[in-house]
């Protein structure tokens, strides 16, 4: 299965090294699990910054903080496995842009979102060709735009939407095995950037929109209890899959504050009363919706900052094109 | 019909829409009158580089990382190593069994002395080369520019600069195979601890096809390190193998191979992750990439004038209007908009060793205006980027 | 030193063919033009006033890889450069270059494919004088190896190449000026000058070598330079095609 367009390694295939740590038990090396630093409801900062691809019409570039593990394995390296990893992701939008004369007609922008993985952004090797999560990412994005853009007003146009993920978020930490809880939780942090990024770069070629929309995270996770602590799952927002032993549930959503309208809801794991073991209101579903648009709302403010600033200097060059 | 008459002034950012080629033309050659110097639309002197930056090993999942930035053309490069072990590999036992001696002394050439570090590893070629060990592969679809479509197959730009790293990668043995060899020496069994220097000599009685015995004793060969290096072009305006280029070399020079040994039991390569053991590559050199345009005064109506001149005549007339307008420009690291106006390019990538300029590639296509003198200056200019590209790459 | 062997027009659906055969590096060469063709279902992408030129390299023997991209590229901006794209009847058409590998030493997969590329230069141009295409002028092209003891060899075979330090492929038009040129593996500027020199009067003889008499003997040494090789061709052909009427004149 060679790919004739592109350099291919040796025909047997290779294998990702493996680490002395993480063949020995599970249970051993368990102490070094990273842990949340952060409050429950205290958010990683968001670098976002609009306009560094000039030949796009709109672009933005999003970075996660470092969780305290992964800062603390930088500025003093020890272990060459890393502890976790921050999202790093650029976007660019081309267009308004004529549909090709294939296209049929459309009397509304049609939109196009491409979410590619770089082959290295994940702990796993990812392929060159979209695979299925890619995809559905992708997918996701779409719905979560589609409400946001005024579509009507570019009939017969297209929109390209491209995002290249150049550091993706953990699943889990690397040493617990895949277990029955295993979803692609990185994937749920991985689309809320996607969500503020291309917000962010859709301001920035300048298309109109209802509001500028945001992505947020909460998850119900359940942790090993540390001294004195009970042990019962807990809500938390903007989650490091790696940080935690076990994410129950997990809940992105793309949100328009002023509107206090939701167009994106993705929702996953068991939440029920029976696999949380109490009746607590406050870890329903509703509570996890709720924390995720709480987690929007503070990328709504990092959102907004962004596009003022691409909006001053649209206006700088404005003014500059007239005096010039 | 004078109502309103259209405006004659457009702004400059019009101006440069409509009329590309007489625009640049208008910066580089201003009218004596105006007493401007010549310079290129975006500000630069013609053998003027654009911003360079450069940052490395801010990607986590990676060996090394690089991001570059040349004016607005930024490429991310990541280099992932994985293990090949020999037993995958086919033809290995048939091809190489006679060759582990060689390997051995070889190293142990190698460790015994510094100096002969330089020394040529006869396998060195052969064993990057056939077990392709180095994987670089581009990618310019990511949005970097409107008119690559993402998604679909690379692009043929994509596919040649891929190509052209490969063959770079090659040509100037950048990365070394002893580099990427994991070894294992099986414990010894005989009672009598050989010098090394016997064991050598042992070794070429075994050559000479007496016995197999010692077998166990050679130091062989059971994995390579496979270098995935993978180029981003996260924007593009403009000269992307320079960019690229550089974010490879940087992105090589920031990777640190774990140490890795072989698990007898597990039959798998084990890798130690402690970053006291890793070890960076020892790259050859330093080859650094500049690439060039030409513009011509006269491009627009040349394919009007159907007889070209001859080399000789044509020398002729440019002394002779040496003094007169210039009629071509070099222009060192081009922009898209410098790109779209040039049909001839050349690249040349240089390399300093001992203060002495090295041209490990020189190309120049499309044009006839590149030659012997003007590719001297072409190589001057890019000795003189070499020194800068260096300062900038050791600072990151 | 043999020369090379070439024959015009051995396809007869296409427009223009050639067929090439370089007995020192062992290449052999099948090559065909289409021109001017309509280029369907492009029509966004094509130049208002001039022809679009595309070139396809197809191996013979080794997988398709990444590196014909690249040689494809090399000969757009050689014969592009060449062809007046702007002549009545080609602008918005395709001017579309097939040339197939059919023989001699299969290129790996990282090998350059420099020793091929005078070769496939030389094919196309002869394809495209058999198609008719308007050309403002001739080239002639030819690989040269350097090894580390500073000789410089022609048109090496494959192991000469693979052991030599430097390998340079120069192209030169009918006017002398330097066309192309692909230089890779460890030299400086003389050693360039040096092979440049070598390479000149191989395509063209040593009447442009001028002061260096040395060279010039060696050269005379090397035969017949190989801007005549391809002029010859192109008139036997031109013989054969116009025999009825040169004979009834």
């Amino acid at each position: 299965m060679t790919d004739r367009r592109r350099i291919n390694g040796p025909p047997s295939g290779t294998r990702p090294a493996v680490f002395a740590p993480s063949l020995k038990s599970a249970s051993s090396i368990s102490t070094g699990r990273p842990r949340r630093q952060r409050q429950p409801n205290e958010l990683r900062k968001i670098f976002l910054k609009t306009g560094l691809i000039p030949s796009a019409s709109g672009s933005a570039y999003l970075e996660f903080e470092p969780s305290a593990s992964l800062a603390a394995s930088r500025s003093s390296p020890q272990s060459l496995i890393p502890p976790s990893s921050a999202l790093k992701l650029a976007c660019t939008v081309h267009g308004p842009k004529p549909l090709p004369r294939s296209a049929s007609f459309s009397p509304n922008l049609v939109l196009t979102t491409h979410i590619k993985y770089a082959p290295f952004a994940a702990r796993q090797r990812k392929g060159h060709i979209r695979d299925a999560s890619e995809r559905d990412l992708g997918v996701h994005l779409e719905t979560a735009l589609r409400g946001v853009i005024v579509a009507e007003r570019w009939p017969k146009s297209g929109l390209d939407i491209t995002i290249t993920i150049l550091e993706a978020e953990d699943d889990r930490w690397w040493g617990d095995a895949p277990d029955s809880h295993d979803a692609p939780w990185g994937m749920m942090n991985v689309l809320a950037g996607c969500i503020t990024a291309a917000s962010a770069a859709i301001a920035d070629a300048r298309i109109d929109c209802l509001d500028l929309v945001a992505g947020g995270v909460a998850a119900i996770v359940s942790d090993e209890p540390a001294e004195g602590e009970s042990s019962s799952p807990k809500l938390m927002l903007d989650t490091d899959p790696a940080e935690h032993k076990s994410i129950l549930s997990a809940c992105v959503v793309a949100y328009m504050p002023s509107r206090d309208e939701i167009t994106e809801i993705w929702l996953k794991g068991d939440h029920s009363k029976a696999s949380l073991g109490t009746d607590d209101k406050t870890l329903g579903h509703e509570a996890l919706i709720d924390g995720a648009v709480n987690a929007a709302r503070g990328a709504h403010t990092v959102l907004t900052e962004a596009v003022k600033e691409s909006a001053e200097r649209f206006a700088g060059l404005m003014l500059g094109g007239n005096t010039a | 019909m004078a109502s309103t008459a259209p405006s004659l002034t457009l702004p400059p950012s019009q101006f440069a829409r409509l009329q590309p080629h007489a625009y640049l033309l208008a910066h580089l050659s201003p009218p004596a009158s105006s007493n401007q110097p010549s310079i290129r639309a975006n500000g630069r002197a013609p053998a003027q580089f654009r911003v360079t930056s450069a940052n490395t090993g801010s990607l986590t999942h990676t060996n090394g990382s690089a991001v570059v930035r040349v004016g607005d053309t930024t490429a991310v490069c990541g280099v992932r190593a994985e293990i090949l072990p020999t037993d995958d590999i086919a033809s290995w036992s048939v091809s190489h069994t006679s060759s582990r001696t060689t390997n051995k002394r070889q190293k142990l050439a190698n460790s015994d002395s510094e100096e002969q570090q330089e020394e040529e590893d006869p396998n060195d070629k052969s064993h990057i080369q056939d077990l392709n060990l180095l994987v670089p592969n581009l990618s310019l679809s990511t949005g970097c520019a409107p008119g690559f479509i993402p998604g679909a197959p690379p692009s043929a730009l994509a596919q040649s600069l891929s190509h052209q790293i490969l063959n770079l990668l090659h040509s100037t043995r950048l990365v070394r195979a002893e580099d990427l060899r994991v070894w294992y020496q099986p414990p010894s069994l005989g009672g009598e601890s050989l010098e090394r220097h016997n064991a050598e000599e042992q070794m070429d009685v075994d050559d000479e096809g007496t016995g197999k015995e010692d077998d166990g004793e050679k130091a062989e060969v059971k994995a390579f390190w496979v270098l995935y290096i993978d180029v981003m072009i996260v924007s593009l305006a403009g000269n992307p193998f320079d960019a690229a280029w550089a974010a490879v070399l940087a992105a090589l020079r920031d990777t640190k191979l774990p140490k890795a040994s072989w698990d007898v039991d597990n039959e798998i390569v084990v890798c130690s992750d402690k970053v006291s053991e890793a070890r960076k590559l020892a790259l050859r050199g330093l080859p650094v990439a500049s690439s060039f345009g030409v513009f011509e005064a006269d491009a627009a109506a040349g394919w009007r004038a159907v007889i070209v001149p001859d080399a000789e005549e044509e020398r002729l007339i440019e002394e002779g209007a040496r003094k007169g307008i210039q009629r071509r420009w070099v222009l060192a690291d081009p922009d898209g908009y410098e790109e779209g106006l040039s049909q001839e390019r050349a690249c040349v990538v240089v390399d300093k060793k001992q203060g002495k300029t090295v041209i490990v590639k020189m190309e120049k296509n499309g044009g006839w205006a590149l030659d012997g003198q003007a590719l001297k200056e072409v190589v001057e200019i890019s000795a003189r980027r070499w020194e800068e590209v260096k300062s900038i790459l050791e600072q990151c | 030193m043999v020369g090379p062997t070439a024959s015009l027009t051995p396809l007869a659906r296409a427009d223009g063919s050639a067929s090439y055969h370089c007995p020192s590096t062992g290449s052999n060469i099948l090559g065909s033009v289409n021109a001017p063709v309509e280029l369907p279902g492009r029509r966004d992408a094509l130049k208002p006033e001039d022809a679009t030129v595309e070139v396809f390299v197809k191996t013979g023997t080794a997988p398709a890889s990444v590196g014909e991209r690249y040689v494809e590229g090399i000969i757009r901006g050689v014969v592009g450069r060449l062809i007046l794209g702007r002549e009545r009847g080609y602008a918005r058409r395709g001017v579309v270059i097939t040339l197939a590998i059919v023989g001699g030493e299969s290129v790996g997969r990282a090998d350059s494919h420099l020793t091929l590329l005078p070769a496939l230069l030389h094919t196309a141009l002869l394809a495209l004088l058999s198609a008719s295409v308007p050309l403002s002028m001739t080239f002639s092209a030819t690989v040269l190896s350097v090894d580390a003891s500073g000789k410089i060899t022609r048109e090496p075979s494959a192991e000469v190449a693979a052991a030599a330090k430097s390998i340079h492929v120069l192209a030169f038009t009918s006017k002398g000026h330097l066309l192309l040129n692909e230089s890779e593996g460890a030299f400086d500027f003389d050693t360039w000058e040096k092979v440049r020199q070598r390479a000149s009067a191989i395509c063209h003889g040593t009447s442009t070598v001028g002061a260096d008499g040395d060279i010039a003997m060696v050269e005379d040494a090397d035969g017949q330079p190989l801007e005549g090789t391809i002029r010859e061709t192109v008139e036997d052909q031109v013989h054969r095609d116009y025999a009825w009427k040169i004979d009834a004149a």
